[in-house]
């Protein structure tokens, strides 16, 4: 079986690390390479990889962020020369890396390693993307992918398949559960203020009383939101 | 508090020098006159230990109003002002107890004329100036080594902030990633490999050679950036792109170490890195006036989000840093605009 690869790394010279290496697996085709996070995520989404070696350290989008909005779990092999933070992470998760600069010994076993898990399923990666909160959306305009950050969206709203994410005076349509989409955020940041409503609380200006006995919230660009009791109950235990 | 009162030694020691010199009064006071030699102590025995407790006040007078030459005639007078009214306490208490003769079965303790009254406040005064004079020493005293401490902290401080900034820049991150670059090269184009490792090894030498140093030369400065520059145009290929334009004159500038290379990884980090297609970054340092001008720019991808703080760790850093050794002498400027970031660096001139 053929296994057809990409590999995501801003350094040509990294890159083409892999490839020599790669030279030793004839049943792996090299799909493209791509030098940011951005275009990583593209071609995840356009060709479908088996196999993607992601640099965690990538200009646009970091690998986490590549897997977090592409959705993509198995077949992964993370490379990185040095981040404390996300390190933590992997360890944490019992997910394999290849720490730069690696040997062809080293990067063979972890070939393995991925291969396994691309059979078996990938519950690690699962739970590592699961726990980092959500900080940026890929948004789809026409054949365009764009990356809208989260802190300047002034609020999300269901509508009907979708969300739409209010920036800059524009919606963006995504296609996504709005509950679904309430568990990726920081709580801490984004609240539920109605069954149809989430609101960046950086975006807040004031909570507000309506005439029928209800709550609304006002924000920065003047845009007031209903507020549903239990949404009330949510926004009094961030505030 | 005065200081010898949380020091009971010293306080004992004190207090009985004073008795001591009560003892030597009274002999004195018992050869000129033919009082009895036990009235007399009894006199003076308490009033030594009054007068000596009552000295140790003027500490909080000279506390109070410290020694100042542009007010010297209210210090002084304040001080003088102070002596009197306790040498006038003093001499009210000595009376007092002078007056409960009639308890012991006589007229006084010691009978004295008006005019050796006198004489007592006199002198009382003279010791309240004399103790006034010695509190002043000790402050002064105690205000240097206050300013000399102060100072070998400040200087630690600095030093300190040096070390870490020198620690901070051999970065692991560019360590690993170069080595991995070397690794990638040794099979494509050894030769690059080979001159890729010397550039590493000479980078880190002279930074830490360099971060050890107080003051360098710019060209100094400049060699080190050169190194770092041609590792990361290997790393990033074309995407990097350069132009140095440094006055001729200014290579001889003195500057603390690691403040142009700092720079100039913020602007690849940053900058060139987040762009597709890479950029220019433009150095520069100029003589103007008394004052040597550093200066970075490099482009910025106009979409991305802006980190609205303005000034990152790196420049903060860098900025406490000149602040600690030229303090209101050096500024860091930032000048950001929709496509482009400039860091400026402003130090005096010296050569």
């Amino acid at each position: 079986m053929t296994l057809r690869a990409l590999i995501a790394d801003d350094e040509p010279l990294a890159r083409a690390l892999v490839r020599e290496f790669l030279a030793a697996h004839a049943n792996v085709q090299v799909l493209a390479e791509v030098d940011n996070g951005l275009e990583a995520a593209r071609c995840i989404q356009d060709l479908a990889p088996d196999l993607v070696f992601l640099d965690i350290q990538m200009p646009k989008l970091t690998g986490l962020e590549v897997l977090q909005l592409t959705g993509l779990r198995r077949g992964v092999i993370f490379t990185t020369a040095y981040d404390q933070h996300a390190l933590a992470a992997f360890d944490l998760h019992a997910v394999d890396y290849l720490l730069k600069p690696f040997s062809q010994e080293r990067f063979d076993a972890a070939m393995q390693r991925a291969g396994q898990l691309l059979r078996e399923g990938a519950p690690a990666v699962e739970s590592l993307v699961a726990e980092q909160a959500l900080r940026r959306v890929l948004i789809r305009e026409g054949s365009e992918l764009r990356v809208l950050p989260l802190d300047e969206v002034d609020y999300i709203e269901a509508q009907a398949d979708y969300v739409a994410f209010r920036h800059a005076g524009r919606d963006h349509l995504k296609v996504q559960r709005i509950s679904e989409l309430e568990a990726q955020l920081d709580p801490r940041q984004f609240v539920r203020v109605h069954r149809s409503f989430i609101v960046n609380l950086r975006q807040l200006q004031a909570v507000e009383r309506t005439e029928s006995n209800g709550y609304a919230v006002r924000l920065r660009s003047g845009k007031r939101i209903p507020v549903s009791r239990s949404g009330h109950e949510r926004l009094l235990g961030v505030l | 508090m005065h200081p010898l009162l949380k020091n009971l030694r010293g306080l004992a020691a004190y207090l009985l020098a004073w008795m001591l010199a009560g003892c030597a009064l009274a002999v004195a006071w018992v050869q000129q006159a033919s009082t009895e030699r036990i009235w007399v102590l009894g006199f003076l025995l308490p009033l030594a230990l009054l007068t000596g407790m009552a000295a140790l006040s003027m500490y909080s007078v000279c506390r109070s109003f410290p020694l100042r030459p542009a007010k010297w005639m209210s210090t002084l007078s304040r001080r003088a002002a102070a002596a009197g009214l306790l040498a006038l306490l003093v001499s009210g208490a000595a009376a007092l107890w002078n007056a409960t003769g009639p308890l012991w079965g006589r007229d006084g303790l010691v009978s004295l004329t008006p005019v050796a009254w006198l004489a007592f406040v006199g002198i009382q005064t003279v010791v309240f100036a004399l103790s006034a004079l010695m509190h002043d020493a000790l402050l002064a005293q105690q205000t240097i080594q206050a300013v000399a401490a102060t100072e070998a902290q400040a200087r630690l401080l600095a030093r300190e902030m040096e070390i870490k900034a020198l620690r901070k820049q051999l970065d692991p991150h560019f360590l690993f990633n170069s080595l991995n670059s070397i690794s990638s090269l040794i099979q494509l184009d050894p030769a690059a490999a080979r001159a890729m490792t010397v550039d590493l090894a000479q980078f880190f030498r002279q930074t830490l050679s360099l971060g050890e140093r107080e003051r360098i030369r710019l060209d100094e400065e400049l060699e080190l950036v050169q190194h770092y520059l041609a590792i990361e145009q290997r790393r990033l290929g074309d995407k990097l792109r350069l132009s140095i334009d440094v006055d001729g004159a200014c290579r001889m500038a003195w500057l603390p170490p690691l403040v142009l290379q700092p720079l100039v990884e913020n602007a690849i980090k940053h900058g060139i890195r987040q762009l597709d297609l890479g950029g220019l970054i433009k150095l520069s340092a100029r003589h103007a006036g008394d004052r040597l001008a550093l200066r970075v720019s490099n482009p910025v991808d106009a979409q991305a989000p802006r980190d609205a703080t303005g000034l990152g760790q790196g420049l903060r850093h860098l900025q406490a840093r000149l602040q600690t050794q030229y303090d209101e002498r050096a500024f860091v400027d930032v000048e950001s605009t929709a496509d482009r970031f400039t860091v400026q660096v402003s130090l005096p001139w010296q050569t």
